[in-house]
This record gives structure tokens, C-alpha cells and sequence, in this order.
């Protein structure tokens, strides 16, 4: 019940199934409070289990995973103590739960592997969480911000196939597009994904098979946008990109999201989405300085010129990196900047060379997202790509008419680039470094698990069976019989072995060997009784025999011995009587 | 689940032709939270609820093997099954070989309630199930019902056998008057009884027709208000006198020979002498543990009275 408690810690009341998962858990608390009889433990031990499988819907990574586990073995503990009466220790229940849970393991990853999955049957609704978190904001106000204070909480984890990250200089991760600008904000357009049919969906049909794939594991933002390279595919159904190049996400954004995209490097649609009028929005009359200087561009007839020229004047300025770069005024805030300050961030940057751009009649926008972050290589497993808050990065896009929508970092112009990647983070210490080694196996769990979709069963299904689908059944069929007679075997031969009385097999081996020797007990006769016999005639066993008898009384009727211990002897003891036993003269 | 055909014999194997098996509340129950899980994770795509519901389904198709190779090839016979009084719990022994082991066992006749829960290892075993005989006589317990929902409780697991040797059961002890034949110490040594009486005793051993000069104190009244004649009891002090005893002929048959059980198992526990006289059967006076048994056995097997037209 406990464990339960822990799992339900960090889920969404507000959310239905996370609802369901906190009152079934309350519920579950309630029943095994006043249960009584047999037949109601037995129901808190099965809610137990339904209660575990909720949160494994919710909660799939490796730690809530392996405390889902635990909870199904002590739930599985419950029900045998149940049924087997009082008096088993829990060593023994636990253990026979594991041998029982082993045995059924393989039935169920035959059912789980072959049975064909459905699809859903209804479209899952848009959940989005209300909870603040830190990372991203959907506006963006360099101008606002005096200082920025490095926060090195985790933002997202990322696996790439081949297991090798991109070169640094791709690695931008896109996560919110900030297409309107006030004069001195920066906002998105985007709303927030609706059900399975959102018309702004541009992704092409996702490939078969989920092996070639980035794993992205995003924590909880409060953004419906996640983090992406801005190529290849979205894979997992929840995932929508939309013609902006926002990849939008159904899931909870107050919870972990974890998601799969095809390494692709063709040029997605959105890049090849033209521009809106939005996109050369710009609040005429603001910042009249950086308007005249947009207006000697925009006399260049290529727009790839004037961001050439652009370049080439960013270049030409004593720009340089500053994170305490002081609050703009609120009149003319980008003429401040551009002209007097030249300090800032990525922000400023992003933001005044877009405002430029906009003003010279090119079609630009501001994105904001994550750049570069640290290749973590754990001991075991894949390497993964580790991003921080610290990691979070404005770049600016924008629209030339031969290529589409093109990158520009502004911030790269400037003389010391700022921060680059993963730069600044501290020294990883031990603690840290735990938290990476455990992450890679959280990401290695997590491809393993999460892997196995309807297009990776599909792909299975096809290798194993070609053009003959018909014999799905018999072949599911055929591999449960297989697996159920292994695991009736299994449980048999198990509970062959299982300790029992181990004096009382030892006092019978030597009783055996004895009587092969011609000496067997008398009806009604005692073991000392005996041994006097078998002394007289065998005096050369008396030593041993003696020890032997000794030994066996006194772990039968004896104060309780050390575990262990005593069955040791007593077993040594037999094997020393059985040894002088065959060096008897025949 | 009462159904299944019971078995009838001295010995019984348990195997497919007798042992039943179902799904029990809990193993509804237990599909029905299946079904849950599947519907989540079909909904969300889930892999662990899907998981989680197969496996579920493995350990119910498992449960049901399990479940049925707890009773499957336990062999049973009827133990020697020792007398005892109506009315109260008997023990009727029975012998068990189990070819493996067999867990979560319970055993009952009738509808007695089930016994407590037991796990036998593989081999012999002996064991007493209680049941309660309401009738004196030679009586065979009913049916047993074996029946296990080891390990996981979702399969309920039976059988049912009417084992075929009787157990003698003597009559319920019930304290009350008895009729008391006095025997002298000679009668012992196969003399015959002297019907000689010791006036003055508060224990009255018989009745004779009633005269005017006995007076109402002597009158039986309770044969007087059952309207079977006016009879006088005759009184007697046995204490140099071995005692046999009869029913009380003012009394029905069964309520008497209670009685006479009742007094023979106290007698006994005091260590007296005491003799049985039961219609034509007549048991020498004697003591111990032989006489009580040999007393209460006459008993238990005394023909019940005839029915009134």
C-alpha cells in the first residue's frame, strides 16, 4: 500500500486517469483498513494491481517502473499468504510470488508481443496541465530582464540512433516560435493541440519501425511544445508539428513526456510553410533608429542580401555577451540596445535582429528552445545527450524564398559568442555523476520499453510470419501451450527443491545409505536405539554416528538453532558418516 | 458450488472424472480488472497496463493448473473410525496420499463448516474431520467435500465422496432418570439377579401397580398425566448393590437410552460398577473402559421403537 502511495506522488488530480489512480489508491487504503474477511483482502490485493497498472500508463520511466514491480510482487505476496495460510514467513511468500510471477512471465510476453494491439477508441483529449514550472516562457521580453541566473535543473534527455550525438553546431533543439512582437514582447500564435485530427498537422505518415529513432525523454514544462531537431518524424501518436515547426505534444505538460522521433535529415514541411503576414509584423515608429538602418537594407533587392548585410554590420558593432545586461527602457528598447548597450543575452540578440530583418522586409521570427548540451556516456547503456535549463537559447529564423525558413543565431556573431554549449555547468560530482549513470539506464529502460508500439509489432509479426498473417493464431496458440507446460514444469521443479525439512532429509539419506548397508530400524525403534546397533556392529562408526545422532537431536528438539548453521553441520556430519560408511569392509 | 456427482467407496483417486473446478467471486473480479487494464492501455497506447493485464491473464491460466494439480491423483480412504456420542463433533479419520504437494486444503461433511486451511507435503497423512451425528446407530458422516483455491484464489478446486464405512455413534449424554435394576455381587459371578430392594432410597429402580396403602407420594405421575395407569415406584438403596441399569420405560426410547449414556459415562468416571439390561439383551455387571464401550455400544445399536400405527 505504501508503494502504491509513493507511485501516486507527482500525479495529475486534474487529469482523469490520474484521478482515477488517486481514488482507486484512496480506495484501496479504505478497504484494506476495514477488510475483514478473506475475501475482502483478497480485493485489496487485486486493486493493488489494477492500481499499479494505472500509474503504469501515467508513470513508465525506470524508477516509478520499478516501484510498479515491487508493488505487484508484495501484492502477489498478499494473495498467496491468503491461500496458504498463516505461518509462512515472508521470505517465503516473496519468494514463492517471484517464482510464481517468473512462471507466468513468459505467457504474457507472448500475448504481449503477438496479439495484434487495437487502436484506440477515441481520440484522447488535449491534457494540459496548469502547474508553472521552470524552464521556457511562451513570450519572450529581453528587454525586461536584468540578470539571468543560471538554473542547471534537468530540461530533457535525448538518445540518438548509432548512439553518437549530431556535431555541436546542430545541435539547436526548437521548442516554442515567437512570431508576434508588440514592440517589446515576443509571443507564439500557436494554440494548443486538439484532438487526433488537428488540421495543423504536416507530418508525413510515420515509417514502420521506431528502431531508428531519437528517444526524447522532456520533463515537465508547462508548455504543450517539446523540445526537437526541427527534422525527421514524429512517431508516437501524441505528437503533432505544426506548420510553424512546433512540436506539440498531447500529453500532461506538468508530467515527464516521452516521445520518439525518426532520425530523418530530409527538409521537413514546415520549413517549406510561407510566411503569413504576421511574420513581418513590427510596430512602426518604436525604435526609429533600427528602423533606419533596416531601411538602407531594404534597398538590396534579395532578401538573402540583406541579412548578408545584416550579418556583416553585427559583425562590424563591439557587441558582446553579457547575463547581467540591465532592464531596456520602455521607449525605444531595441535602438537602447543596438546602439548604446551592445551587452546581452541571446534574447536581445534574437529579438533586435529579427525586429531588423522585419524591418527590411524579410519575414523573420524569433524561436526559443535549447542549444547545444553535454553527451553524458553512462557505464552501462547508451549515451544520451543531456540538456539543462542553462542549455535554453533564442535564434532567430528567417524566410528566403529559395530555401524556406533559415536558421540565424545572432549571438554568434558578437565577439565572445556567449556561453556555448553545456559551458559554465559545473564540474559533475559524485552526485551528479550517480544521477547521470542512473538517467542512462532511465533512457535505456525507457527506448526498450517504449520501443515496442504497433509498428515495432508489426515489423515483428512480418518477420516472423512473411505473407502467412493466417497463422497468427495457431502461432500464439502454439507459444502459449509451449510456455504454460514450461512454467507448470518450472513451478514443479521449484517446489521440489524448496528447503522443507532439511534435517529430517539428512537423518533419511543416512537412514538409506545404512540400509543399503543391511542395517535398517525396527519397527518403533528409536534413532539412539538404533545407532547402539549399528555400533555394535560397525564400532568403527561409532564417532561419526554418535555426532550424527547428536547433531539431529539437538536441531530436532533443541533450543532453536542459528539459521543456517545447525543444517550446515548436520549435513557435514552425514557426509562424514556417509564417507566412513563406504570405507567399511564388505 | 454443491454440484458434482459424489463418489461412493472405500477408497477414492482424485482425478479428472471427480474434481471440479471454477473460477471463484475473486476470479470474476480478477478478469474484470483485466479487462480494465487492457481497455487503458489500449486507449492510451500504454505498454505497461497492457503488460500488466497479460500478465494477469497468464497467472489466471496458471491458477487454473495450479489450483487443479493440488488435488489431482491425492488418493483417500477411510481411516478405523473410533465411536462417539450424537450431538456432539466425531472425528472420522481418513487417509491421504498426495503424490505432491497440496496446498491450501480444506475439508468438510455436510454442511459442518470448513475445516481449517491445510498444506500437506507429498506422501501419507492422516487426518480427523469433525462431524456432528444427530442419530445414534451405526452412521456414516455424509458427504466430504475437499476443496482447495490455492495459490492465487481464482479457481475453487473439488470434490465430493460419501466414504462407506460407518462410524458407531451411541446416544447423546443427556442427564435424567434411568431405571435401575439392583444385582447382587453374586449376579457378577453369573448368578441370577436377585430383584431384592432396599426401601427408604431416594433412587428409585422400578414400578409396580399402584395400592391404596402406598399413598400419593409413591404414585408415578408422570404415567399417571400420560394416562398409562396408576403405578407405584419402588425405591431402593443400591449403595451395596451393583446397579442394572435400564431405560426409563416412562420415557420414549430415544430420551431414555440418552439418559442411560449420560449415566453410564458417569458412573465410569467415578470408576463404579454398573450392568446394562436393554429389552432382552442383559450386559453383566462390570467397570473400566471395555464396559462403558461394551454398555454404550448396546446402546447404539439397541432397534429403535417401533412406530404407532
Amino acid at each position: 500500500m505504501a508503494l502504491l502511495a509513493i507511485g501516486l506522488t507527482g500525479l495529475q488530480p486534474n487529469l482523469l486517469l490520474g484521478a482515477m489512480a488517486i481514488g482507486l489508491g484512496a480506495l484501496t487504503a479504505l478497504k484494506l483498513w476495514e477488510a475483514r474477511s478473506l475475501a475482502e483482502h483478497r480485493i485489496v490485493s487485486l486493486l493493488l494491481l489494477v492500481g499499479a497498472g494505472l500509474q503504469a500508463s501515467m508513470r513508465p520511466d525506470l524508477g516509478p517502473s520499478l516501484l510498479q514491480a515491487a508493488t505487484i510482487v508484495l501484492a502477489l505476496a498478499g494473495l498467496l499468504a491468503l491461500e496458504l495460510g498463516e505461518g509462512l514467513g515472508w521470505q517465503v511468500l516473496l519468494r514463492r510470488s517471484a517464482q510464481v510471477l517468473a512462471a507466468a512471465l513468459p505467457l504474457a510476453l507472448v500475448l504481449f508481443l503477438l496479439v495484434p494491439r487495437l487502436s484506440p477508441f477515441s481520440a484522447l483529449p488535449s491534457q494540459r496541465g496548469s502547474a508553472a514550472t521552470v524552464g521556457l516562457s511562451d513570450s519572450l521580453e529581453p528587454g525586461s530582464i536584468s540578470e539571468l541566473v543560471g538554473n542547471a535543473s534537468p530540461a530533457a534527455r535525448v538518445t540518438f540512433p548509432g548512439g553518437q550525438p549530431p556535431a555541436a553546431d546542430r545541435r539547436y533543439w526548437r521548442v516554442l516560435v515567437h512570431d508576434r512582437f508588440d514592440g517589446v514582447r515576443w509571443t507564439g500564435s500557436t494554440a494548443p493541440p486538439a484532438g487526433a485530427n488537428d488540421p495543423r498537422a504536416i507530418s508525413e505518415a510515420a515509417p514502420p519501425t521506431a528502431a531508428a529513432s531519437q528517444l526524447w525523454l522532456n520533463e515537465a514544462s508547462g508548455l504543450a511544445a517539446v523540445p526537437w531537431s526541427g527534422r525527421g518524424r514524429p512517431l508516437s501518436r501524441e505528437l503533432l508539428a505544426d506548420g510553424g515547426g512546433e512540436l506539440l505534444h498531447r500529453g500532461p505538460s506538468d508530467q515527464r513526456r516521452v516521445y520518439a522521433i525518426a532520425d530523418d535529415d530530409s527538409v521537413n514541411l514546415w520549413q517549406r510553410q510561407p510566411p503569413g503576414p504576421g511574420d513581418l509584423g513590427l510596430p512602426r515608429g518604436q525604435n526609429p533608429r533600427l528602423e533606419a538602418l533596416a531601411a538602407s537594407w531594404a534597398a538590396l533587392p534579395a532578401p538573402a542580401q540583406r541579412l548578408e548585410a545584416a550579418h556583416r554590420w553585427f559583425r562590424s558593432q563591439n557587441f558582446s555577451y553579457s547575463a547581467r545586461p540591465g532592464t531596456l527602457p520602455q521607449r525605444a528598447p531595441l535602438d537602447a540596445f543596438l546602439f548604446e548597450r551592445r551587452q546581452g543575452f541571446c534574447g536581445h540578440y534574437a529579438s533586435s535582429f529579427t525586429a531588423l530583418m522585419r524591418a527590411a522586409g524579410v519575414p523573420a521570427r524569433v524561436v526559443s528552445g535549447y542549444r547545444g548540451g553535454s553527451w553524458v556516456q553512462p557505464i552501462g547503456g547508451n549515451g544520451y545527450l543531456d540538456l539543462r535549463q542553462s542549455d535554453a537559447h533564442a535564434w532567430s529564423e528567417v524566410w528566403l524564398p529559395a530555401e524556406g525558413w533559415r536558421q540565424v543565431d545572432p549571438s554568434l556573431w558578437i565577439a565572445n559568442g556567449g556561453p556555448g554549449p553545456a559551458e559554465g555547468r559545473a564540474r559533475a560530482g559524485a552526485t551528479e555523476w550517480l544521477q547521470q549513470q542512473w538517467w542512462g539506464l532511465d533512457i535505456g529502460w525507457t527506448r526498450l520499453w517504449l520501443g515496442y508500439d504497433r509498428q515495432s509489432q508489426e515489423a515483428l509479426l512480418r518477420r516472423l510470419l512473411g505473407d502467412h498473417r493466417q497463422w497468427l493464431g495457431a502461432l500464439v496458440l502454439l507459444a502459449l501451450g509451449l510456455c504454460l507446460t514450461a512454467a507448470l514444469a518450472l513451478l514443479s521443479w521449484l517446489q521440489r527443491r524448496s528447503p522443507g525439512d532439511g534435517p529430517r532429509r539428512a537423518l533419511e539419506t543416512a537412514l538409506r545409505q545404512l540400509a543399503r548397508a543391511g542395517m535398517a530400524p525396527e519397527p518403533g525403534e528409536t534413532l539412539p536405539a538404533f545407532a547402539q546397533r549399528v555400533e555394535q556392529r560397525w564400532p568403527q562408526l561409532a564417532p561419526e554416528l554418535r555426532r550424527f545422532v547428536a547433531l539431529y537431536q539437538q536441531h530436532r528438539y533443541g533450543p532453536p538453532p542459528r539459521p543456517g548453521r545447525a543444517g550446515r553441520q548436520l549435513k557435514r556430519s552425514r557426509r562424514q558418516l556417509s564417507r566412513r560408511l563406504q570405507r567399511l569392509p564388505p | 458450488m454443491e454440484f458434482g456427482e459424489p463418489q461412493l467407496g472405500e477408497r477414492l483417486r482424485l482425478g479428472l472424472r471427480n474434481l471440479y473446478i471454477v473460477p471463484t467471486r475473486f476470479g470474476w473480479f480478477w478478469l474484470t480488472g483485466l479487462l480494465l487494464l487492457q481497455v487503458v492501455g489500449i486507449q492510451l497506447q500504454s505498454n505497461g497496463p497492457l503488460l500488466l493485464s497479460f500478465l494477469m491473464l497468464g497467472l489466471f491460466l496458471l491458477a487454473l493448473h495450479l489450483t487443479h494439480f493440488n488435488l489431482q491423483g491425492v488418493e483417500l480412504a477411510s481411516g478405523d473410525p473410533q465411536p462417539g456420542h450424537a450431538g456432539s463433533p466425531l472425528a472420522y479419520p481418513l487417509q491421504l496420499h498426495c503424490p505432491g504437494r497440496c496446498e491450501g486444503l480444506r475439508l468438510r461433511f455436510g454442511r459442518e463448516p470448513l475445516g481449517p486451511v491445510l498444506a500437506l507435503a507429498a506422501g501419507e497423512h492422516r487426518l480427523n474431520v469433525p462431524w456432528t451425528p444427530s442419530r445414534r446407530g451405526l452412521q456414516r458422516p455424509g458427504i466430504l467435500r475437499l476443496q482447495t483455491t490455492a495459490p492465487l484464489g481464482l479457481f475453487i478446486c473439488w470434490s465430493r465422496w460419501e466414504p462407506t464405512a460407518p462410524q458407531l455413534v451411541y446416544p447423546a449424554r443427556r442427564a435424567g432418570p434411568v431405571r435401575i435394576l439392583h444385582q447382587s455381587r453374586a449376579g457378577d459371578n453369573g448368578a441370577p439377579p436377585l430383584q431384592d430392594h432396599q426401601e427408604g432410597s431416594d433412587e428409585w429402580r422400578d414400578l409396580l401397580p399402584h395400592r391404596p396403602e402406598d399413598g400419593s407420594s409413591r404414585l408415578a405421575w408422570k404415567l399417571v398425566a400420560q394416562g398409562r395407569g396408576r403405578y407405584a415406584k419402588r425405591f431402593s438403596d443400591p449403595s451395596d448393590r451393583t446397579p442394572l441399569l435400564a431405560p426409563d420405560p416412562a420415557l420414549p426410547l430415544e430420551r431414555a437410552l440418552e439418559h442411560l449414556s449420560e449415566r453410564i459415562c458417569r458412573l465410569q468416571a467415578q470408576g463404579e460398577s454398573y450392568g446394562l439390561v436393554l429389552g432382552a439383551e442383559r450386559i453383566p455387571a462390570g467397570h473400566g473402559l471395555a464396559q462403558r464401550q461394551r454398555t454404550l455400544a448396546a446402546l447404539a445399536r439397541c432397534p429403535a421403537e417401533p412406530t404407532q400405527p
